[in-house]
C-alpha cells in the first residue's frame, strides 16, 4: 500500500546546510546546460536527468523506481567553479568579518565578554525574547577593537557593497604624498613657510630622506608619515578598499572556533559559518520546476530552470578560462556574473541588482520569489487556498425559512455532493440516488466501487449502475434537505461569520436567508455575495452541527448577550402589537399566529361588540415559555412585566426582542435553551410579519410635514438663535466677550455659536416632534428602535443643524472667507454651514454645499477606518492564533508560556456572561434558586434542605403513620 | 515624582519569597521564565523589587472579586 501510518513530527531544526551533505543527498551531479536532445529524450547530466525524478505519467524514477505523482522527485547538484555568497546570509556574514579577527579568525571579545555575552544569551533564550539584540550588541563590542586581543593584529572596517560585495578599508600612504607635503610647507593666513630642513629637525628624520620624500623618490614608512602629518598637521593617506573574494571569505569563516560562534548565537554543531559560502548548489528535482508542453509541441521551461542553464553555462566558462589561464580580470568578471547568477537563483528581487528576465521581458520567479507575498507558497497555498465543495452566489431574504437554514439553489445542490457510504440499510436510498442520474436533483454525480474505481455517473449510465450498487460501495450524492454546510460572509470579523446551517433546496439562482441572521454576517440584500462549503465527513459534519449552527451562535462573546433578534419591522410590527395593546378578533388572532406552533387560542379577553377578542399581549404571550419570569424597561420607556410566561403591561420592541441583547431573547436563551431561543425568534418573526401586514406600515414625505403654525414657530426659533449669534459677534468685535477657562476668546466665541445654534436645532426638533402623532410611522419606528432616531426626525422636519468638519464649523475654502458668496472674516451661522432649513424643506446651494463637506468627512473617515481596522484585526489574529486554554484553566502559548492564570482571569464564558455595566456579570442568587427549584420536587422537601422548615420528630414506631403522612404526601 | 502604586487603578504587586514562588511554579508546572514579565522600571513595582523576582498582582475583579496573576520581574 502507498498509503504510509501518519507519523508525528518530533521536532524540526533550522541551520545551515554541509555542502557535502548537498553532495550525498544529491541523485546526480549536473554537468550540462542542455536539457533534451534532438529526439526529446532528457539528457543524462543534464538540468533534466530522469535520476532528478518524472514528471510524464508511465515514466518510471531512475532513482526511486516510483511513478509519477508518488515520486517526490530527488536534488541534484552543481559543482560550482568558484565558491559564491548566498544572498540570504549577506548581513550574517558581513556580522561575522566585522566581529572576528583578520588574522587569527578568533572573536574580537576577551573571554571575559566572551562569557558575559554567552550568559546574555542563555538569559534571553530562556525568556524567548529576540537574540539579536544580544548578537548585534556582541558585534558592536568586537568591533570597537582596533587590535585582537588574541594576536594583536590591527583590525580594519568591513564595507559592505550590497548584495554581496565585501570590502576591507585600510588607511595607507596616498600617492599624492609629495605633493601634498609641498602644498602644506607653503605659507598660508596663520602659518609661516616651513623649509625642509625645519621640518626634518621637527620631525626627527634625516633631512636627504626629506628631500627624497619630498621629491617622491622614496614613501615615508608608517612612522614617518605620522611624525610628518603631525608636524605639518595635513593627512597622507587615502582609503585603499581590498575586496574580499568568496573563497577568502570561505578561508576566514573555516578558521573561526566553535567556541567562538556559539557566542554569537550559532550552533556549532549544525551550523558553520563557511557554509554560508556556497561551493555546491543543490538543483531541485524537475518535480519542482516542471517543464510544460506547449499547443505547438514545443517544450517550455520553467524559470527555475532557465535561472539553472544560466548559473552552469557561466560556471563552464569560468572553468575553461581558468584553465586556459586567461587574465585575472576576465576571471574576476565571470566570478562576478556566476555570483549574480546564484543570487538572482534566490532572489530576483534585490535592490540594487537588476533582476534576471525571461527573453519576453518578463523578471523571472525564481526561489524566494515562489515563497514571498499574498501569492507566495505561505500565505497563497498553505493558510489560504481554494477548495472544492463550495459555492458563492447572491443572497436574497426568505422570512419563511428557520434562521438555522439557508435556501440552496438547486443547481448549487447538482454540483456540491455528500458522500453515502451504502450498506444494507440505505441500500435502496443509495440506489435511488443513482437512478435519478446527475441531472434530476435528488440524483448522484458519482460511484466509487468497493475495489476504489471511481466511476462517473450519467444521464446513460444511471439506471444500469443503480442495479450495480452494492453494500459497500460509496455514492456520492446531491444536497438535499435536511444537510448541514457551512455558510460565510467576508469579511469574517468574528466567529459568527462563519456557521452552520441546515440545507433547503430550493429553486432560482440565491441563496436565502432567514433576515434574522443579517446582523451576525452584517449582511444585506443590496448585492451581497455569501460562500458555502459543504462538509465531506461524519466527524465535520458532527462538529458543525454541535458547535457551529446558526442557534448555538446566538449568544455573542464580544458583549454575552444575544446577536440574533428581531430586527427592523419586526421590531415595528411587536410595537404595533403591545404598545397599545389593540384587540383582535378569533380569525386575526389566529392569523398571526399561523406561522407558529399555536393552533388554540387562550382564553379571550374579553367580549367586545358580541365578538369575542384577544389583546396584542395575549397573542404575545403565546410564544414566550410558561414558566418565563421578567421585569425590565422598553426602549419605548415603560416598564415590561412578563408573570409565568404572560405578558403582563409594557411594549414589546427593540429592548425585550431585539438583536443586540433584546432581553427576552436573551433570557430565554440563557435559562432555558439555545432551542427554545431559536423557537421563540422563529415564531416572533414570524408573529411579527403577519402582525405588520395586518396594520399595514408605510411612511412617506408627508409624514415628516409640519403645519404652517409649526413651521412659522420653528422658524422663529432659528431666527432668534441667529439673532444671539449676531449678539454674540457684536460683544465679541468689541472686545467684550469673556474668555471661558482654559479657552481663547476666539475659542470661547465658537464654543457659544455652536451652542446657541445645538440649541436652535434642538427647539427645532422638539416644536415639530410635538406635532406628530404618536401613530406617525416615524416616531413609530424611533421610539420602538425599530429604525433611525428622533434626531432623524429633527432633521427632517426641523432644522439639519449645524455642519461640521474636524469637529468645528466648517472654516476651510477661500482666504478669511468659506465661499467667495461671502464677506471676509464673517462669522454668522450661514457662513459657516449652519442649515437651518430641514431636508423635508430642502437645502439651498450653499447649505447644500456645507452639508456635502460634512458628508464628505464622514466618508473618508470611514474608508479610512476599515482599511487600518482590517490590517489591525490580521495582526492580532496572527498574534493570539496560537494562544490556547489548557486542562489546568491556563491560558499558555505554544511555547507554554503562560499568558493568564485563568481564562480571561475569572474562568467565566463571555458568550454567558454580559459585559454590559449595569448589570451584575454573575447572578448568583438567581443560579442557586434554580439549582434549589430542579432539585426538590416539592416545597417542604426544599424547605427542609434549606432548614426553613424541622423535619416532624419520630418518636415512637407507632407514630410512623402520622411521621409518614408529614414527611411526604 | 508620584507613587503610583497609592492610585486605586493601581492593583497591589507584593513580592513573593522563595517558599511562595516555588509553590506557584508547583502549581502550574512551570519554570519562571514562563511566568508573564513585567519591566523592572514597572513605576508600580515595590522599590525593592529585583530583575529575577516574581511579584504577585492582585487586582479586583467584577467577576471572581480578586484575580491573582504572577509576573517575572525582567530588565
Ligand atoms: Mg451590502
Ligand atoms: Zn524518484
Ligand atoms: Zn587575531
Amino acid at each position: 500500500m502507498s498509503q504510509q501510518a501518519p507519523q508525528e513530527i518530533g521536532q524540526l531544526s533550522f541551520g545551515l546546510m554541509d555542502p557535502e551533505e548537498y553532495r550525498e543527498m544529491s541523485a546526480t551531479k549536473i554537468i550540462t546546460a542542455d536539457t533534451y536532445d534532438d529526439d526529446g529524450f532528457p539528457i543524462d547530466m543534464g538540468l533534466m536527468d530522469p535520476r532528478l525524478g518524472v514528471i510524464d505519467p508511465g515514466l518510471e524514477c531512475k532513482t526511486c523506481g516510483k511513478h509519477s505523482g508518488s515520486c517526490n522527485g530527488h536534488f541534484g547538484h552543481i559543482e560550482l567553479a568558484a565558491p559564491v555568497i548566498h544572498v540570504g546570509f549577506a548581513k550574517l556574514i558581513r556580522r561575522l568579518l566585522r566581529g572576528t579577527c583578520r588574522e587569527c579568525a578568533r572573536l574580537c571579545l576577551t573571554e571575559d565578554e566572551k562569557r558575559e555575552f554567552s550568559e546574555n544569551l542563555d538569559r534571553t533564550r530562556a525568556l524567548g525574547q529576540d537574540l539579536n539584540d544580544v548578537t548585534k550588541a556582541a558585534i558592536r563590542q568586537a568591533r570597537k577593537k582596533d587590535r585582537c586581543p588574541h594576536c594583536g593584529e590591527p583590525q580594519y572596517d568591513i564595507q559592505h557593497e550590497k548584495p554581496t560585495t565585501y570590502y576591507e578599508v585600510q588607511q595607507v600612504l596616498s600617492s599624492e604624498y609629495s605633493d601634498r607635503i609641498a602644498a602644506a610647507m607653503e605659507p598660508d593666513e596663520d602659518s609661516e613657510r616651513v623649509t625642509p630642513t625645519e621640518l626634518a629637525e621637527e620631525t626627527d628624520i634625516d633631512p636627504g630622506r626629506i628631500q627624497e620624500i619630498l621629491s617622491g623618490d622614496f614613501r615615508p614608512r608608517e612612522e614617518d608619515r605620522k611624525a610628518i602629518e603631525s608636524a605639518l598637521d595635513v593627512d597622507l593617506t587615502e582609503e585603499d578598499m581590498n575586496k574580499l573574494m568568496p573563497s577568502d571569505i570561505r578561508d576566514w569563516f573555516e578558521a573561526i572556533p566553535d567556541e567562538d560562534i556559539e557566542v554569537l548565537g550559532i550552533n556549532s554543531d549544525r551550523s558553520r559559518p563557511e557554509w554560508m559560502i556556497l561551493t555546491v548548489l543543490p538543483v531541485p528535482p524537475v518535480t519542482a520546476r516542471p517543464s510544460i508542453t506547449l499547443d505547438n509541441g514545443q517544450r517550455s521551461e520553467d524559470d527555475l530552470t532557465h535561472k539553472l542553464v544560466d548559473i552552469i553555462r557561466i560556471n563552464q566558462r569560468f572553468m575553461e578560462n581558468r584553465e586556459a589561464g586567461a587574465p585575472q580580470l576576465i576571471i574576476e568578471d565571470l566570478w562576478e556574473l556566476l555570483q549574480y547568477h546564484v543570487t538572482t537563483f534566490m532572489d530576483n528581487e534585490i535592490s540594487g541588482t537588476p533582476p534576471a528576465r525571461h527573453r519576453s521581458g518578463r523578471p523571472l520567479k525564481t526561489l524566494s520569489q515562489r515563497l514571498k507575498g499574498k501569492e507566495g507558497r505561505f500565505r497563497g497555498s498553505l493558510s489560504g487556498k481554494r477548495v472544492n465543495f463550495s459555492a458563492r452566489t447572491v443572497i436574497s431574504p426568505d422570512p419563511t425559512l428557520s434562521l438555522n437554514e439557508v435556501g440552496v439553489p438547486d443547481r448549487v445542490a447538482k454540483e456540491m455532493t455528500q458522500t453515502m457510504n451504502v450498506n444494507e440499510r440505505n441500500l435502496e436510498e443509495a440506489r435511488r440516488y443513482v437512478s435519478n442520474g446527475p441531472e434530476s436533483h435528488p440524483g448522484a454525480n458519482y460511484v466509487r466501487r468497493e475495489d476504489g474505481r471511481r466511476l462517473k455517473v450519467t444521464e446513460k449510465n444511471c439506471e444500469e449502475l443503480a442495479e450495480k450498487v452494492e453494500p459497500g460501495w460509496e455514492v456520492s450524492r446531491h444536497l438535499i434537505d435536511g444537510d448541514i454546510v457551512i455558510f460565510n460572509r467576508q469579511p469574517s470579523l468574528h466567529r459568527m461569520s462563519i456557521m452552520a446551517h441546515e440545507v433547503v433546496v430550493m429553486p432560482y439562482k440565491t441563496f436565502r436567508l432567514n433576515t434574522v441572521v443579517c446582523p451576525p454576517y452584517n449582511a444585506d440584500f443590496d448585492g451581497d455575495e455569501m460562500n458555502m462549503h459543504a462538509l465531506q465527513n461524519e466527524e465535520a459534519r458532527a462538529e458543525a452541527r454541535v458547535l457551529m449552527r446558526v442557534q448555538e451562535q446566538m449568544l455573542s462573546p464580544r458583549f454575552g448577550e444575544n446577536i440574533l433578534g428581531a430586527i427592523q419591522d419586526h421590531v415595528t410590527a411587536t410595537y404595533l402589537l403591545t404598545n397599545q395593546n389593540p384587540h383582535f378578533n378569533e380569525t386575526q388572532a389566529l392569523d398571526l399566529l399561523r406561522a407558529t406552533r399555536i393552533d388554540e387560542l387562550p382564553e379571550p379577553d374579553g367580549v367586545e361588540d358580541g365578538e369575542e377578542y384577544w389583546t396584542g399581549r395575549t397573542v404575545f404571550s403565546e410564544l414566550l415559555p410558561d414558566s418565563l419570569d421578567l421585569e425590565f424597561t422598553s426602549s419605548a420607556g415603560d416598564t415590561v412585566v412578563i408573570e409565568d410566561g404572560e405578558l403582563i403591561e409594557g411594549t414589546i420592541d427593540e429592548d425585550a426582542v431585539g438583536a443586540f441583547g433584546g432581553e427576552v431573547v436573551d433570557t430565554i436563551a440563557k435559562q432555558y435553551s439555545r432551542t427554545r431561543g431559536r423557537i421563540f425568534i422563529n415564531e416572533v418573526s414570524s408573529v411579527a410579519v403577519r402582525t405588520i401586514m395586518h396594520f399595514g406600515f408605510s411612511i412617506s414625505i408627508d409624514d415628516e410635514s409640519i403645519p404652517p403654525e409649526a413651521q412659522a414657530q420653528v422658524d422663529e426659533a432659528i431666527e432668534e438663535a441667529n439673532e444671539r449669534v449676531e449678539e454674540l459677534i457684536e460683544t465679541y468685535e468689541r472686545g467684550e466677550l469673556e474668555s471661558l477657562p482654559g479657552r481663547t476668546i476666539d475659542e470661547t466665541l465658537e464654543m457659544k455659536i455652536m451652542q446657541t445654534l445645538g440649541q436652535a436645532r434642538d427647539s427645532a426638533g422638539d416644536i415639530a416632534e410635538d406635532h406628530f402623532d404618536d401613530d406617525n410611522p416615524a416616531v413609530v419606528m424611533a421610539e420602538s428602535g425599530a429604525r433611525g432616531s428622533m434626531l432623524n426626525l429633527t432633521q427632517m422636519a426641523g432644522c439639519v443643524g449645524q455642519q461640521a468638519v474636524r469637529g468645528e464649523r466648517i472654516n476651510r475654502g477661500y482666504e478669511n472667507r468659506t465661499l467667495s458668496h461671502f464677506e471676509e472674516n464673517d462669522l454668522s451661522a450661514d457662513a459657516h454651514g449652519f442649515v437651518e432649513h430641514s431636508y423635508r424643506e430642502g437645502l439651498n446651494p450653499k447649505e447644500f454645499f456645507f452639508h456635502a463637506m460634512g458628508g464628505r468627512e464622514g466618508l473618508v473617515d470611514t474608508a479610512v477606518r476599515t482599511s487600518k481596522s482590517g490590517y489591525l484585526q490580521r495582526r492580532l489574529i496572527n498574534a493570539l492564533s496560537e494562544l490556547e486554554t489548557q486542562y489546568d484553566g491556563t491560558v499558555r502559548d505554544t511555547s507554554d508560556t503562560i499568558v493568564q492564570f485563568e481564562f480571561g482571569e475569572d474562568g467565566t464564558s463571555p458568550v454567558e456572561v454580559s459585559s454590559s455595566e449595569e448589570e451584575d456579570a454573575v447572578d448568583v442568587d438567581q443560579i442557586a434558586d434554580r439549582v434549589l427549584e430542579s432539585e426538590f420536587q416539592d416545597e417542604r422537601e426544599k424547605e427542609q434542605f434549606l432548614g426553613e422548615t424541622r423535619e416532624p420528630t419520630n418518636l415512637s414506631e407507632h407514630a410512623d403513620d402520622w411521621w409518614l403522612a408529614q414527611s411526604d404526601d | 515624582m508620584v507613587d503610583v502604586s497609592n492610585h486605586t487603578l493601581v492593583p497591589d504587586h507584593t513580592l513573593l519569597d522563595d517558599g511562595e514562588l516555588e509553590e506557584v511554579l508547583e502549581e502550574y508546572n512551570i519554570e519562571k521564565t514562563d511566568l508573564p514579565k513585567i519591566k523592572r522600571t514597572d513605576p508600580a513595582l515595590p522599590k525593592e523589587a529585583d530583575t529575577g523576582d516574581v511579584v504577585k498582582i492582585t487586582r479586583d475583579s467584577r467577576t471572581t472579586d480578586q484575580a491573582v496573576v504572577y509576573r517575572l520581574v525582567v530588565e
